[in-house]
C-alpha cells in the first residue's frame, strides 16, 4: 500500500504533492463506497478515534464522525466550546487522559495556532488537525481542492480566488498551500485590513476589488466573515461589507463567463453570499460537504496505515 | 583560600594589565598578586585561553521574588547568576507586588545581603506598572532603587514618560523604557512577516518598537534627563538611537545577548522556547545588532532572564508567556558573538558599561583591590541541562543542548564560586 509521508495531518504545508494525490485517489474510492447501499467498510475496525473539539463546530465534527463510522472505527467525542485550558487542566493533560483510555488517533480542533503541532511533539497517537485557530484547516483545503478536481477534472493551471477575511482564515492559508502544490494560480481578495500584510510573499495575487477578482478567476472560494475570530475592529459594518464585498447574482451576471462558487460553510446569507448565488447552479457548496466525508475517510485510513517508526 | 589563576588573559580597559597574559593570585577576597606567580598550597586554575575581567553585571533580570517564587526566587536567581558568571544583577520590578515602595527595596536588600552576587532592585515608575500614577521615586532612590523602569511594561503614556524624565533629574536617575506600542502589538505572538503569515499567527510589527523610539527620543530632547532604551530588536531601532546619540542626546540602549542569534524562522515548530518579547526578527535586524555592538551604538548587553513555570510555558504557543531563562547562557552567546564583535567590546558591555550607567563603583584589576572578577572560558564546552541548570525554570532554546563558552569562576564580596 502507498503511504503518506507524514504520521500526522498537521497542515497542508507539511504534505507533498504526491501525498495530496494519494489522498484524492483514496477519496475517489471512498466516494464510491458512500454512494453504495451499504456505506460501511471495515478498514478501521479496532481503531479508536477521539474527536476533541475545543472550539465550536457542527459540520466539521459531524463530517469526521461520519467518516470514522463509515470506516468502522470506534469513536469518542469530547467537546467544549470554551477553550479554558489556562484555567483548568492543560491541553496536554486533557489529551493524555483521553489517550490513557487507549485511543489511537486524535482529531482536534483548537483555537490556538500550532496546538496540534504542540500535541504531536508530546504524545504518540496520530493527530489530525481539524482547524487550529488562524493557522490551518487541512481537511477543508483537501475537500475544497478535491471538489475543484471533480468539477474541472484537473487543478493545474486553474485560477482560484479566495475572497473574504483572509487574515483570520485557516481555510485560506490551507487552500493557498494546497492549490499552489497542485499547480493552480491563487488570488486573495478582501478589505485590505483583512489581508495579511505579507500575504503576497506567499506567491499569491492580491486584489481589493471583488469584481476584478471574479473577472480573473475560474473558481471563487468565498469565506465566511469570521466575526467571532476578530479581536479588533477591521471594517465598519456587515452592511458595508456586503455592499462592497458580497457576491450576488447581479454581480455575477455582469461577468461574461461562468464561475464556480465555493463556500466552506456556514454561510452568512446576504453577507458574503446572497441566496440566489448560494443556491444556484454556480455553487458546488453541497458537493463540498459530500466530498468532505470521503476526504476525511481517506485521511484517517491513510494515517492509520502509516507505521510509527 | 588562595586561588592561582594561571596564564589568563586580562580584559579590562582601565587596567594596566589589559590584554596581557598573566598569573593572578586571589587570596581572602583580594587580588594579591598579578604577574608571574607560583604557589605551594591552595587551588590552581589553568586558565590558558580564558579571559579574566571585572565581574559581569546584568542590567535586566527577573527573579520573580516576592510573589512568583514558583518561577524563581532571589536565592535561585543569585545562584543562577553566579553560575552564569555574573557578580552583579539589577532586578526588574515586575514581581507580585511590584517593587514600588521603600519596603519592597528593604525586602530585597535584606534577603540578598552577604551573597557573592550583588543584587540591586529597580523601582517601578508607575504604581503597579500600569502607566497611570507615579511611584515615590525619590524616596525609592533613597531606599536603594538603582534605576527606574516599568520593566516588562512599556511606559505608554507620553506625559508619564516626559514627567518621569523631568522628575528624575533631581537625583540624576536613569529611566529605563522598553519601547513597545501595545496597541500595534495587541494579541501579537511573534515578529510580523512572512513567517507569521505562514504560521497564521498575529504579528508584532517592527513599527511597534520603532514608533515608540521616535516618541521617546522626542520626549528626551524636550525634557532632558537620562533615558535608556532596553531590548532593541530591529535595524531601524538601532539606527534611530545612533542618530540620537550623534545629536548629543543623553540616550543609551541595550540588547539581549541572545537577540541577534535567532530569527523568526525558528518559530516554525511553534516551540514556546522561542517566544520572547521583543520577538526574534529577521537576519537583517540581527546584522544591524552586530553592527550596533561594534560601533558602540549599543551600550550594554543584558541577559533578559525571564523564568517561567510549566503552567505558563508548556502550552499552546499563543497561551504561553513571553520570556526565557538566559543568565547561564550569556557566556555561550558571547562566545558566539565574538566571531563578529571584538571580545573587548563585548566584555565592556557586560561589565563597566552597565555599572557606569547605574552609577556603581567600578571594580579594579590591580594588586590589593577587592576581587570582583569573572573568569570566562570562551572555548569550554558544556551541556545546559537539568544537571547544570540552576534556575527553577527550564524554558530556554538552549536547554538540553551542548554549548561552547562557560563561566569558570567568579569572585566577589570575599567569596568565590568555581564551576569545575
Amino acid at each position: 500500500m502507498q503511504q503518506l509521508s507524514q504520521k500526522h495531518l498537521l497542515g497542508i504545508k507539511e504534505l507533498t504533492r504526491e501525498d495530496l494525490e494519494l489522498i484524492f485517489e483514496t477519496a475517489d474510492n471512498f466516494k464510491d463506497v458512500i454512494n453504495r447501499p451499504i456505506k460501511k467498510v471495515p478498514s478501521l475496525r479496532d481503531i479508536t478515534i477521539a474527536n476533541v473539539f475545543f472550539e465550536n463546530s457542527t459540520r466539521t465534527r459531524l463530517s469526521f464522525e461520519l467518516a470514522e463510522k463509515r470506516l468502522s472505527a470506534d469513536v469518542i467525542n469530547f467537546s467544549t466550546s470554551n477553550s479554558s485550558v489556562k484555567k483548568g487542566e492543560t491541553l496536554l493533560d486533557t489529551v493524555n487522559n483521553i489517550l490513557a483510555m487507549k485511543v489511537d488517533m486524535v482529531v482536534m480542533r483548537h483555537s490556538s495556532p500550532g496546538a496540534p503541532h504542540f500535541l504531536a511533539k508530546h504524545i504518540d497517537a496520530n493527530i489530525v488537525n481539524a482547524g487550529d485557530g488562524t493557522h490551518e484547516h487541512p481537511t477543508q483545503a483537501l475537500l475544497d481542492t478535491f471538489s475543484i478536481r471533480a468539477q474541472f477534472g484537473k487543478i493545474d493551471g486553474l485560477k482560484v480566488a479566495i475572497i473574504g477575511d483572509i487574515l483570520h482564515s485557516r481555510v485560506a492559508l490551507s487552500n493557498i498551500f494546497a492549490l499552489q502544490k497542485l499547480g493552480a494560480d491563487v488570488m486573495v481578495c478582501g478589505p485590505n485590513t483583512l489581508l495579511p500584510k505579507y500575504i503576497s510573499s506567499l506567491g499569491v495575487k492580491v486584489e481589493l476589488d471583488v469584481k476584478k477578482a471574479l473577472e480573473w478567476c475560474d473558481v471563487a472560494n468565498v469565506l465566511r466573515i469570521q466575526l467571532e475570530r476578530q479581536q479588533i475592529k477591521y471594517f465598519p459594518s456587515l452592511r458595508e461589507y456586503s455592499l462592497y464585498y458580497g457576491i450576488n447574482k447581479k454581480l455575477l451576471d455582469t461577468i461574461d463567463k461562468k464561475i464556480t462558487i465555493m463556500h466552506p460553510g456556514p454561510i452568512n446569507r446576504g453577507v458574503e453570499l446572497s441566496s440566489d448565488v448560494a443556491d444556484s447552479e454556480h455553487a458546488i457548496i453541497l458537493d463540498q460537504v459530500e466530498n468532505g466525508v470521503a476526504i476525511r475517510m481517506a485521511v484517517l485510513y491513510l494515517l492509520a496505515g502509516v507505521k510509527t517508526v | 583560600m588562595d586561588v592561582l589563576i594561571k596564564s589568563v588573559k586580562i580584559i579590562d580597559k582601565e587596567s594596566t594589565h589589559h590584554k596581557k597574559e598573566v598569573d593572578m593570585l586571589v587570596s581572602d577576597g583580594k587580588i594579591k598578586k598579578i604577574g608571574k606567580v607560583e604557589i605551594s598550597s591552595g587551588k590552581t586554575i589553568d586558565a590558558k585561553g580564558m579571559i579574566l575581567s571585572t565581574g559581569w553585571f546584568d542590567m535586566r533580570s527577573n527573579f520573580c521574588d516576592p510573589g512568583l517564587e514558583h518561577k524563581e526566587d532571589l536565592f535561585s536567581g543569585m545562584e543562577t547568576a553566579a553560575n552564569g558568571g555574573f557578580t552583579g544583577v539589577a532586578l526588574m520590578p515586575n514581581t507580585k507586588p511590584i517593587l514600588q515602595t521603600k519596603n519592597d527595596m528593604k525586602y530585597v536588600y535584606s534577603r540578598v545581603e552577604g551573597n557573592i552576587v550583588d543584587v540591586y532592585p529597580m523601582g517601578a515608575v508607575t504604581i503597579d506598572v500600569n502607566g497611570e500614577d507615579f511611584t515615590e521615586m525619590i524616596d525609592l532612590h533613597e531606599a536603594g532603587a538603582i534605576a527606574f523602569t516599568d520593566g516588562e511594561q512599556p511606559i505608554w503614556q507620553s506625559d508619564i514618560l516626559l514627567k518621569s524624565l523631568q522628575y528624575l533629574k533631581k537625583i540624576n536617575g536613569l529611566l529605563i523604557n522598553k519601547p513597545e506600542d501595545k496597541r500595534l502589538n495587541l494579541f501579537g505572538q511573534m515578529n510580523e512577516g512572512v513567517n507569521s503569515t505562514i504560521l497564521g499567527m498575529k504579528g508584532m510589527p517592527k513599527l511597534g518598537e520603532e514608533l515608540m523610539i521616535d516618541r521617546d527620543i522626542a520626549l528626551l530632547e524636550y525634557a532632558g534627563g537620562r533615558l535608556h532604551l532596553s531590548q532593541l530588536s530591529t535595524a531601524e531601532s538601532i539606527e534611530k538611537v545612533r542618530r540620537a546619540k550623534k545629536k548629543g542626546l543623553n540616550i543609551t540602549c541595550d540588547v539581549a545577548a541572545f537577540q541577534s542569534l535567532f530569527d523568526d524562522s525558528y518559530l516554525s515548530s511553534f516551540d514556546t522556547n522561542f517566544k520572547v518579547n521583543p520577538p526574534f526578527r529577521e537576519k537583517t535586524d540581527n546584522d544591524a545588532i552586530v553592527k550596533g555592538l561594534n560601533d558602540g551604538t549599543i551600550d550594554v548587553i543584558v541577559s533578559s532572564h525571564s523564568p517561567h513555570d510549566e503552567e505558563s510555558k508548556k502550552l499552546e504557543f499563543d497561551l504561553a508567556d513571553f520570556g526565557i531563562i538566559s543568565l547561564q547562557t550569556v557566556t555561550s552567546n558571547i562566545a558566539e558573538l565574538s566571531d563578529k564583535v571584538d571580545m573587548e567590546e563585548l566584555i565592556e558591555k557586560l561589565t563597566s558599561s552597565p555599572r557606569k550607567l547605574l552609577g556603581l563603583e567600578q571594580p579594579k584589576i590591580e594588586e590589593g583591590a577587592n576581587a570582583n572578577l569573572t573568569l570566562f572560558a570562551p572555548e569550554l564546552e558544556w551541556t545546559f541541562d537539568a544537571n547544570t541548570n540552576k534556575s527553577k525554570s527550564i524554558f530556554s532554546p538552549y536547554f538540553g543542548k551542548k554549548l561552547k563558552g562557560k563561566a569558570v569562576a567568579i569572585f566577589n564580596n570575599g567569596q568565590m564560586v568555581i564551576n569545575d
